[in-house]
């Protein structure tokens, strides 16, 4: 369960040109559901995403994750908490693009300084779920948006994370891959994941396995 | 101006001081805010700037502390360099005790070593937690480090400045030999018993390390610290030499004694520190730790050992003692 309390992020704080992107936000997401963040570019669902994601800190204000108090996390564990506990899935993919798609997603398992065999295991296992397998030797860049998006999604389970972030994942796809991609979220689903997309493709708001959609305006939060 | 200002490595010596000074100074006047106003309880932006800022400013306290360990053997080259020019100095031993700060300012210097490593364990604890657990305890313990910092920055300057290159110093072989025939051991021990103490002292900080009796290495250590030394430079230190008369805890650091004299202090004061950080860990903050347990005994018996093998090298070769 993801619990935000009052939480509020102001970039170049102390400077003149001090930006408030999230203003008091509260909500709640439960464990095994499904959620969107709906708004326009520069509303702060990116910001909320990365808060949660231990990628950022806030100005103020309390998340707690799995009863785990992320928002005051030293940054060492901070890191560890990245890598053990969410995965993250980004709008340009993020990936090392001079490496194959096995060496991207391995490379997510350095930090839990695990065997290799089991690395190896691991991410054959989440290429498979993210239908990339038969693409695991090529390099990044000889691949297509689709497949790319499909190895950062890979790469994001490989550490098979209970919470899935998703940072307009579809916003480079067409619509056949944007299809593919909700089909890989209907199984993540239905395997227990907590997932958040933060996201203004409208094609999210008609699914039927989305169990609630907040919509952010100028950083503040309503429930609809 | 004072000649000894000129020398290359003593510009090098202080202005790595001051710099590495000017950062702990700025360390220090976040530590008191961080002192003042810090609540973990507080889920405020102030709270929050005070958490994100102690991160780096601890950093830059680490790394300044691991820097002005560096130094200490630095400050020893240093004033061994000086004794071309200081009159009588044959070494380090000499320049030392140009002035009155000298004694002073090493001794200084070790004991902050020892306390700067100690904060180091107990920042390194405060890493572990999710909570900053021991960053009150981190702060206050730098706050007092400071000061001695401070004292430790001044009497840099006082000393080198005070150095005079006209007066001649008296040599280590007047200060540190037998003059006029007097016993130069504390509480009147002989050789023998000096020895005899130093082999039990060891064994039985030895028995308090590996049986983690905290207060028992607490009180052994320095007493062992203070046998250990009169033993290095009246006995071992002979054998080093190769000359019954040559009693001196500096010319071992030179390079016709193959620079032994660092790896002979630098084993028994890191030894010494890791017995007193393992103590520490497990006395105050109840955290038992058989790594610095190990690397504790691992470098005083290399110490002991490497004493030992001089004068057993020394009898087998020429078949007596000195």
């Amino acid at each position: 369960m993801i619990v935000i309390e009052n939480l509020y992020k102001t970039y170049n704080e102390e400077r003149a040109d001090a930006y408030p992107a999230l203003k008091g936000i509260n909500l709640q997401i439960e464990k095994g559901s499904t959620v969107i963040l709906s708004g326009v570019s520069g509303s702060g669902k990116s910001t909320l995403l990365s808060l949660i994601g231990g990628l950022d800190k806030p100005s103020s204000g309390k998340i707690m994750v799995e009863e785990r108090l992320i928002s005051k996390l030293p940054d060492l564990h901070a890191s560890a908490y990245r890598s053990q506990t969410v995965g993250m899935v980004f709008q340009h993919f993020n990936l090392i693009e001079s490496l194959s798609v096995e060496e991207n997603i391995i490379a997510a398992l350095i930090p839990l300084r695990l065997p290799l065999n089991k690395m190896q295991k691991m991410t054959q296992e989440s290429m498979e779920l993210a239908n990339i397998s038969h693409k695991a030797s090529q390099q990044v860049n000889a691949l297509s948006g689709g497949e790319k998006q499909r190895c950062a999604i890979a790469r994001a389970l490989v550490n098979r994370p209970n919470i899935i972030l998703c940072d307009e994942p579809t916003a480079n796809l067409d619509k056949a891959n944007t299809l593919k991609f909700i089909e890989i979220l209907k199984t993540l689903r239905q395997l227990g994941k907590t997932i958040v997309i933060a996201t203004h493709d409208p094609i999210f708001q008609a699914l039927d396995f989305i169990d609630q959609t907040y919509f952010i305006e100028n950083g503040s939060i309503r429930s609809e | 101006m004072n000649e000894i200002l000129f020398n290359n490595q003593v510009i090098v010596y202080l202005l790595s001081e001051a710099l590495l000074y000017a950062l702990l100074l700025i360390a220090f006047v976040f530590t008191l805010t961080l002192l003042k106003s810090w609540n973990f309880s507080h889920f405020t932006q102030a709270q929050f700037r005070l958490e994100n800022r102690s991160y780096l400013v601890m950093s830059i306290v680490l790394f300044t502390l691991m820097l002005k360990m560096l130094l200490l053997p630095y400050f020893v080259y240093t004033i061994d360099s000086l004794s071309d020019l200081v009159p009588g100095a044959m070494c380090a031993a000499g320049v030392i005790k140009a002035n009155g700060y000298g004694t002073m300012l090493l001794t200084l210097k070790i004991v902050l070593l020892f306390l700067s490593g100690l904060w180091m364990g107990i920042n390194q604890l405060d890493m572990k937690t999710t909570t900053y657990r021991y960053l009150r305890a981190k702060s206050w313990f730098f706050f007092f480090l400071f000061v001695g910092l401070s004292v430790e920055m001044a009497w840099d300057i006082l000393y080198f400045t005070q150095i005079q290159t006209t007066a001649p110093v008296q040599c280590c072989s007047v200060i540190f030999g037998q003059v006029g025939g007097a016993n130069g051991l504390p509480f009147g021990l002989d050789t023998f018993k000096l020895m005899v103490l130093f082999y039990l002292l060891f064994a039985l900080l030895f028995l308090s390390v590996l049986t983690y009796n905290a207060l028992l290495s607490v009180l052994v250590a320095p007493l062992f610290l203070f046998i250990a030394y009169y033993a290095v430079v009246y006995v071992f230190g002979t054998y080093i030499y190769e000359l019954p008369t040559h009693k001196c805890p500096f010319c071992m650091l030179q390079d016709h004694y193959h620079y032994v004299g660092y790896l002979v202090w630098g084993f028994l004061l890191f030894g010494l520190f890791f017995v007193l950080k393992g103590a520490m860990f497990s006395y105050v903050f109840k955290e038992k730790s058989e790594h610095l347990n190990r690397v504790a005994l691992g470098l005083l018996s290399i110490f002991v050992l490497l004493c030992s093998a001089y004068v057993l090298i020394y009898y087998l070769k020429n078949g007596v003692l000195l």
